[in-house]
């Protein structure tokens, strides 16, 4: 039996947003030399401008390294980028499922975070090593010490002689370097065994077709060979494999225990699915590789091309976001305000806010976005149930029985001076208690179940503005529950407007009906005739507002020379126009869907 | 039938809400001025050939601010460049501030009869405010040189602090003084003058309470004897003004001096903004046209329902086939049907019904473009 090179360690890097990964991985990679320092761009492995942007990782992007230790071997490395955020974990889970070992970087300055415990206990699951980190060792504010004995009392972890460095300056980064040699594991695997690679990831090559990032646990693959997907049992021809340098660079061949890549002209990103495993058509394996659980979606919402006639450049976008983003979920959609669209589903808020800059960015398209809701378990009085995440799909109320709503397990993280108001928070958004733990004399961790719907309405910038940013918050889904809901509509004029449907909790359905109808009042221009603006529920109004006619519109010259003025004026007015969505009888600017996010009148 | 129109771009004083092309520091070019103006009639009337004109209009600027000569000489030079109808309108803008006895004789001699006085405001703080040379008694006094003689009066609406105690007073002051035409105008901020300020400042009045003074002006004027026969525009009978009304039925006019605008020929052309240029152009004998544009099919179309809808008499179905030779209910038929609601039917014309003249915008912006 052949074992797997002892020199070889694959890890990953779990930290908090802005706890220093990225940089970290940077400066790992100068060191070993795989990228001059001038050619650096910073943060190499962040490699989508949002993702620089916001400073935060969302696509994993693995990179091989050589490092000559200071026993003298030289060793390869493969490091795994990891996203940090919450929506994300099962990409994190992915990128664990492909490693020995992780470093845990932990900021000096911060301590411990929420969803680095989140991360840490699946790595954790996953039998990973974990190498504590203590990174922003340069800053004023570092309290390394502290920092240490919270992982080692909330962990558990020995932080004796672990690598404190400052990422930023460049300092120590060898003494993670030398752990990573000495703690981490190298893996295990048998070159002769028949093939078994885990798809940890894949995105779409136009030239070479799907690319398929794996962890080969066992055999080898080289180009030629004939492999097979385990779950659509399709077989495809390998034309390139190799290592990531971080671009592609092809090698001959890829060995049990190796990271790396392999190119078949794989045309659809479908039959590849990540999680699933890779074996060779002649000799398989008997049996797939675990894999990761089926990913669902747990936030949606419609979107439109804000011009009706880009609906083909959307379709477009969103299928190209598709090829490289398999946890996007979509179908095609109908509204009456709002014409062919998409209603599409997403891993949580970043994810979806992620996706829609992406649209606008990448493709250059205007689009308009609709409330983002979550899928509900209806009941229906003959017997059957199924979800609904689209308002206007709910059946009419004398259909239903009873409804269900996902609920949420949510840890918050904060300075004790904010519980007050934080529970205030939770209340208010039928939050029900479940345990207050102080972690020090600063930080106090709250637990409560939450509705998924009321998170997705506006409960991040309430927590950001009442604890000034200094909470920190996770959450995962943990089932449903039966709850009093109801749909409510919003007439224009007394016509519903479809695209402005929510589902809410009955009791929340007046003050949100109040908000919701005098931000809309604000944000639709007034027009030849009065508007109510109404809202609604099962045909019962609940609130309502006016939009007053226009009184005034008229050029009060017109006179030889302004003739051709006011013909200028009028067709500038009509560009505005074109801007603007009809329903109805009424005209109405794309803002206003955005209108239906706002909880406060501003 | 075409009119004419003279530019005379000087003033006193550059009232705060005024964006047309005057000069209040170069009166001493109004000699120079003049001569080019003679030049480019004569050259107007060389290019146009034999066509008859109905009206003229001297309008500024403040052409009553320059020697009364200046425009007897016009009047003899367009009588010697054109020809005039037999009854021909002749008006010319006059600022109270500007008048006496002896000028309005003049004029009379070169043959004005029409006279259109700037009033604005029978309010003496307003009128400071708005930085007129005038007050309420200089006006006065002018109408009283101008009894019976056919003149309009204008107003404004929409002044800071304007109320409608302000706006009666004002139009008791202008019917009282005899005028048989009264021109009502909303005070439009135009970026660029001292008065935007006072907008973007929120001094004055917004758009519901200026249609509230308007409303209200127009129930008086009615009163009067006064019949609004365009947006801003009310007349006793019989004392339309047939220049401005050539305008709304899209008729063709020649415009001369700087800025001046024309429309002859199915071309809508204009004249360089700078008066130096200007000159320099008319003494070396060019025409100095800065914008020239053919307006034709469906744009053209478009501008004569606009004009024609600002008038109460609306739009005549005869005279648009004597334009385009079509039917415009066809010819318009989906911005029509779509706006049906907001028109009222007499006999072979459509005009606004009287709540919606006021918002006209947002229906005529389905008549324009595609």
């Amino acid at each position: 039996m052949a074992k797997a090179n002892p020199n070889l360690r694959n890890f990953c890097i779990i930290a908090h947003i802005d706890h220093g990964k990225s940089t970290i991985a940077d400066r790992i990679m100068e060191l070993t030399g795989q990228v001059s320092k001038r050619d650096m761009e910073e943060q190499l492995l962040d490699s989508m401008d949002i993702e620089r942007e916001r400073g935060i990782t969302i696509k994993l992007a693995p990179v091989r390294m050589y490092y000559t230790a200071l026993d003298g071997q030289e060793y390869e490395f493969n490091l795994i980028d990891t996203p940090g955020h919450v929506d994300f974990t099962y990409e994190v889970s992915r990128s664990l499922a492909a490693c020995e070992g992780a470093l845990l970087v932990v900021d000096a300055t911060q301590g411990v975070e929420a969803q680095t415990l989140a991360n840490v206990y699946l790595a954790l699951e996953n039998d990973l090593e974990i190498v504590p980190v203590i990174n922003k060792i340069d800053l004023q504010s570092a309290r390394v010490d502290e920092a240490k004995q919270e992982i080692e009392e909330v962990i558990g972890l020995d932080c004796e002689g672990c690598p404190c460095v400052s990422a930023k300056e460049g300092t120590n980064i060898r003494d993670i370097l030398e752990a990573v040699v000495k703690l981490i594991p190298p893996p295990d695997g048998d070159d002769e065994a028949p093939l078994k690679a885990l798809i940890f990831d894949s995105y779409y090559d136009n030239y070479k077709g799907v690319i398929l990032f794996v962890r080969i646990m066992d055999g080898k693959v080289k180009v030629g060979d004939k492999i097979r997907a385990f779950l659509s049992e399709k077989t495809y021809d390998v034309t390139e494999v190799g290592a990531f340098a971080p671009s592609l660079q092809p090698k001959d061949r890829l060995l049990a225990g190796e990271v790396g890549y392999i190119a078949a002209s794989i045309k659809s990103i479908e039959d590849v699915a990540v999680g699933d495993t890779v074996t060779s058509a002649d000799r398989p394996a008997a049996e797939p590789l675990p894999g990761y659980k089926k990913v669902q979606p747990v936030v949606f919402c419609g979107i439109y091309p804000l011009d009706g006639s880009r609906f083909l450049d959307l379709k477009e976008a969103i299928l190209k976001l598709k090829l490289n983003d398999a946890s996007l979920v979509f179908e095609p959609d109908n509204s009456v305000a709002l014409g062919f669209g998409f209603r599409c589903g997403f891993l949580g808020l970043l994810h979806m806010e992620i996706i829609q800059e992406r649209i606008e960015r990448e493709f250059n398209l205007d689009i308009i976005t609709t409330a983002p809701s979550v899928s509900y378990l209806v009941h229906k009085t003959d017997g059957t149930s199924f979800y609904v995440d689209n308002p206007s799909h709910l059946p009419p109320p004398s259909d239903i029985d009873y409804m269900e709503e996902p609920i949420v397990k949510a840890e918050i993280f904060t300075p004790p001076d904010y519980v007050g108001s934080i529970m205030e928070l939770c209340q208010d958004k039928r939050g029900v208690f479940k345990d207050m733990t102080y972690l020090d004399a600063r930080r106090v961790k709250l637990e409560y179940r939450l509705p998924l719907n009321e998170i997705v309405y506006d409960f991040f910038d309430g927590l950001k503005s009442r604890t000034r940013g200094y909470a920190s918050f996770d959450y995962e889904l943990v089932g449903y529950e039966k709850s009093k809901l109801v749909r409510m509509d919003i007439l224009l004029n007394g016509e519903i407007c479809d695209a402005l449907s929510i589902i809410v909790h009955e009791d929340r359905a007046y003050g949100r009906g109040r908000i919701l109808c005098e931000n809309l009042k604000d944000a639709i221009p007034r027009q030849l005739f009065e508007i109510p603006v109404q809202a609604a529920i099962g045909g019962k109004i609940i609130a309502r507002e006016t939009v007053k006619a226009v009184r005034k519109d008229v050029l009060a010259k017109c006179y030889g020379g302004d003739i051709t003025r006011k013909k200028k004026l009028l067709e500038k007015q009509k560009e505005g126009k074109k801007r603007m969505r009809q329903i109805g009888t009424v005209e109405v600017p794309s803002e206003v869907f955005m209108q239906i996010l706002k909880t406060n009148k501003d | 039938m075409p009119g004419i129109y003279l530019h005379i771009p000087f003033c006193r004083q550059k009232c705060r809400y005024c964006d047309f092309t005057s000069f209040p520091n170069r009166l001493n070019f109004a000699e120079a001025y003049m001569a080019c103006l003679f030049k480019e009639l004569e050259l107007r009337g060389k290019e146009l050939g034999d066509v008859c004109f109905d009206t003229v209009y001297f309008g500024g600027g403040t052409p009553s601010v320059i020697d009364p000569d200046y425009i007897y000489g016009a009047m003899k030079q367009i009588k010697k460049c054109f020809r005039l109808s037999k009854d021909p309108e002749i008006t010319i803008e006059m600022n109270p501030g500007t008048v006496n006895e002896k000028k309005i004789a003049i004029y009379k001699r070169a043959g004005i009869n029409r006279f259109s006085v700037g009033l604005q405001t029978a309010i003496d703080s307003q009128l400071e405010e708005l930085g007129r040379i005038h007050n309420v008694r200089d006006y006065l006094y002018c109408t009283s040189l101008l009894k019976g003689e056919n003149f309009s009066a204008d107003v404004m609406l929409g002044l800071k602090g304007q109320t409608k105690e302000d706006l009666r007073k004002t139009i008791a002051i202008a019917a009282g003084s005899g005028a048989s035409h009264i021109s009502m105008y909303a005070l439009t901020p135009e970026d660029g003058t001292p008065i935007y300020t006072d907008y973007l400042n929120g001094e004055l009045p917004d758009g519901d309470e200026v249609r509230e003074l308007y409303d209200y002006a127009c129930q008086l004027l009615r009163k009067e004897g006064y019949e609004r026969y365009e947006v801003s525009n009310f007349a006793r009978e019989g004392f339309r003004s047939r220049h401005n009304l050539n305008y709304w039925r899209r008729g063709e006019y020649i415009g001369v001096g700087v800025s001046a605008s024309s429309f002859f020929f199915g071309r809508r052309f204009t004249n360089t903004f700078d008066l130096d240029e200007y000159m320099k152009c008319i003494l070396s004998g060019f025409l100095p046209v800065v914008e020239n544009e053919k307006v034709e099919g469906k744009d053209a179309k478009s501008e004569f329902v606009m004009l024609a809808l600002r008038t109460s008499d609306g739009i005549s179905a005869a005279r648009y086939r004597e334009a385009f030779g079509s039917d415009w209910k066809s010819d318009f038929a989906v911005p029509y049907a779509k706006n049906r609601a907001y028109f009222e039917e007499d006999g072979d014309r459509t005009k606004f019904l009287d709540e919606y003249l006021y918002v006209q915008n947002r229906i005529l912006m389905d008549f324009i473009g595609e």
